[in-house]
């Protein structure tokens, strides 16, 4: 079903409270840090508001403009057993603000995996690390949470981190006021119409390891990411990024267009609008005390920026994403899409 | 070379900071300015990683038989002297310099010098070996220094938003390669690649490895960089990264409140959850303040959860071994 690329270490000289090895695990990960010894119900459940189901598939691909193919990792909508690929990124969440909310994730025995939702900041049971609560193998899990903040997240595993998120393993996860969709939060900006820019880079190399590859003790490379395909929402942003329906946009002037970039990658990004003026109202669901105005804007791995436009002169303009190697600055590529303005 | 002769880094820095007796920063203010007294003693030795690899270190040591890495953090206050004492007991020369502030010049082999100066400005500051920069830097010359206000014991700088406590997180990066021909009076001659990477000088030691829960060991359990309080207990931290990688410094938990950038104050105060912690001597302070983790329902007070870089690569050892890199735990008590 699935390469497993590490093998057991059992000398790993770990007594006591220890990961891997437990029945979840399939009796495989023996000498793993995988934490699903511990798994019980979410004693703080009470009735959500809304409830989102996820399974998870590890069998999906991409293909890029050259042809390639990789390998993709991610969650589908719906509970049960793994599926055969699924959509990248992960179908989103969208909720709105104080809602209680439950995410049931569905792992079966083959492996472990968890959801959090990054900046969301929910009971300890509900956080999704690991080796603080636990793994997530061969059951289903439910995390709560209620959302006091609205503006752009993102969810993603938190089971080998390193490897699993960028396998593919997250979505968006956006957070309404109130008013819903259309303003931004209550007393705050409204809006006309959204994209998406959830920026990543892919390291094929990496793409091609099991899922606990990194967790068993022998050498990996999961220090060293040399991406070679930089995306754009789970496009690439070489050539089909400029296109997609969702990131690319057409609008009209004096419609306004709210942009939620998401800094899904692991190396800095710098962000060009191409000549247009971008004002910032909140940042990793915070509100700004004062909007910025910027033509450009750099972010680093999990950040998210809020940005509206308002073009007032017709053309288009090409929106641009330089990776850059996180020690020397270079860039390693670009990932580009566009807005064009009638 | 006083191979392995070294004490475990973190052992020494836990007798305590210069005027603090607890892992975290002590502080009580004065009403008029002092002269502060320290020794660093220029050390070297090695330190074993989790995969069993031995890496080459120096330090700004609290003894000559001891490898400080990062040096002990020092805190003080504006007009404060600072008298440090720098004891060269290598055979190639060092220097301490505080960016802006002082730089001794090269101290020779077996030299020791004292360098006076005064500290005019409140803030957060890396103290490192100047030479050869970065390359004495990387190799573990570098500690932090913070100059709290005149008089004051909850501002980071005179007006700032206030703390009840005050924390160092000072990351780096190592690449052994780098090290090891730098021990060997080398230039490197491979592109710089991070294979460890440390928090305070320790990395994490997930539970059922080898030093979980040892402070000594545990960058999870190091009291001079787990977080610990209770809801209303606001945490100053200073942030340096000595190494050479840009990071995204993550909480879990609750926001940041992202007072400075590389010495200088934010004209707004934003509360972020992952911040751009620049490579090479980057600097943030950022407040965490502890409060109800604001989307917990029920509402929760008490609770455990992770600092990590969101530059997941450092959340790694040896190309592996992952929850092995620069992270720590933040406890809710
Ligand atoms: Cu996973
Ligand atoms: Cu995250």
């Amino acid at each position: 079903m699935f390469d497993i690329h590490e093998r057991k270490r059992p000398e790993m000289g770990m007594g006591g409270r220890r990961g891997g090895g437990g029945g979840g695990g399939g009796g495989m990960m023996g000498g793993c840090y995988i934490y699903d010894e511990n798994q019980r119900p979410n004693d703080t459940l009470v009735t959500p508001d809304v409830t989102f189901r996820r399974s998870i598939y590890m069998n999906g691909s991409m293909t890029m403009d050259d042809g390639n193919t990789v390998t993709i990792w991610g969650f589908n909508d719906g509970g049960g057993g793994m599926m055969m690929g699924g959509p990248f990124p992960s179908p989103a969440m969208r909720v709105t603000q104080g809602q209680i909310v439950h995410t049931q994730l569905s792992v079966p025995m083959c492996c472990a995996h968890t959801i959090h939702h990054h900046g969301i900041e929910p009971g300890w049971e509900s956080d999704g690390v690991g080796h603080i609560s636990w793994d997530v193998s061969g059951t289903t899990y439910t995390y709560q949470w209620r959302p006091m903040h609205p503006g752009t997240y993102f969810y993603h595993c938190h089971t080998n981190t390193v490897l699993h998120a960028e396998m593919g393993m997250y979505g968006a996860l956006i957070v309404d006021p109130p008013e819903g969709v259309g303003t931004l939060y209550s007393g705050g900006p409204t809006y006309d119409m959204e994209a998406f820019w959830v920026v990543d880079e892919i390291d094929s190399f990496w793409h091609t390891l099991g899922w606990t590859a990194g967790t068993c003790g022998a050498d990996v490379g999961l220090n060293d990411l040399n991406p070679d395909y930089f995306i754009i929402t789970g496009v690439d942003g070489a050539r089909s990024a400029m296109n997609a329906p969702g990131i690319a946009t057409t609008m009209q002037v004096g419609q306004k267009l709210l942009a939620r970039y998401i800094c899904a990658g692991y190396h800095p990004q710098r962000i060009h609008f191409g000549g247009l003026t971008g004002t910032i109202h909140i940042s990793d669901g915070r509100v700004l005390p004062r909007p910025v105005q910027v033509t450009e804007l750099r972010a680093h791995s999990g950040e998210r920026y809020d940005i509206i436009f308002e073009p007032d002169t017709p053309g288009e303009y090409i929106i641009s994403c330089e990776i850059r190697h996180w020690v020397t600055g270079e860039v390693l590529g670009t990932a580009r899409t566009r807005i064009t303005v009638e | 070379m006083k191979r392995r002769d070294f004490l475990r880094i973190g052992s020494a820095g836990l007798a305590g900071s210069l005027l603090g007796g607890s892992g975290l920063l002590a502080w009580t203010p004065r009403a008029s300015a002092a002269t502060i007294d320290r020794t660093f003693y220029v050390t070297e030795g090695f330190i074993t990683q989790i995969d069993g690899t031995d890496v080459y270190f120096r330090g700004f040591s609290s003894s000559p038989n001891g490898l400080n890495v990062p040096g002990e953090a020092l805190i003080v206050q504006a007009g404060d002297t600072l008298r440090i004492t720098i004891d060269n007991t290598l055979n190639v020369a060092t220097s301490f310099v505080i960016d802006g502030v002082v730089d001794s010049g090269p101290i020779g082999p077996g030299q020791s010098r004292t360098i006076t100066f005064t500290v005019d400005t409140p803030g957060s500051y890396l103290y490192h070996d100047g030479l050869n920069a970065p390359h004495n830097r990387l190799l573990g010359l570098h500690g932090g220094l913070a100059v709290m206000p005149s008089g004051s014991s909850n501002e980071l700088y005179p007006g700032s938003p206030t703390f009840v406590q005050q924390y160092f997180w000072i990351f780096h990066d190592i690449d052994p390669a780098w090290h090891d021909r730098l021990r060997r009076g080398l230039q490197p001659n491979t592109a710089y690649t991070p294979r460890y990477f440390t928090l305070n000088g320790l990395s994490g030691r997930p539970p059922g490895a080898p030093g979980n829960g040892d402070p000594a060991i545990d960058s999870m359990h190091d009291p001079r960089s787990a977080l610990h309080g209770s809801i209303g207990d606001r945490t100053l931290i200073r942030i340096m990264n000595a190494g050479l990688a840009a990071q995204s410094v993550h909480t879990h938990g609750n926001h940041m409140e992202w007072l400075t950038e590389n010495g200088v104050i934010r004209p707004d105060v934003w509360e972020k959850d992952c911040l751009y912690l620049d490579g090479d001597k980057g600097a943030l302070d950022v407040i965490y303040p502890f409060e109800v983790p604001p989307d917990s329902w029920p509402p929760a007070r008490t609770g455990e959860y992770p600092m990590h870089l969101h530059s997941e690569m450092s959340q790694t050892a040896a190309g592996g071994y992952y929850m092995f890199g620069a992270i720590t735990d933040i406890f809710f008590e």
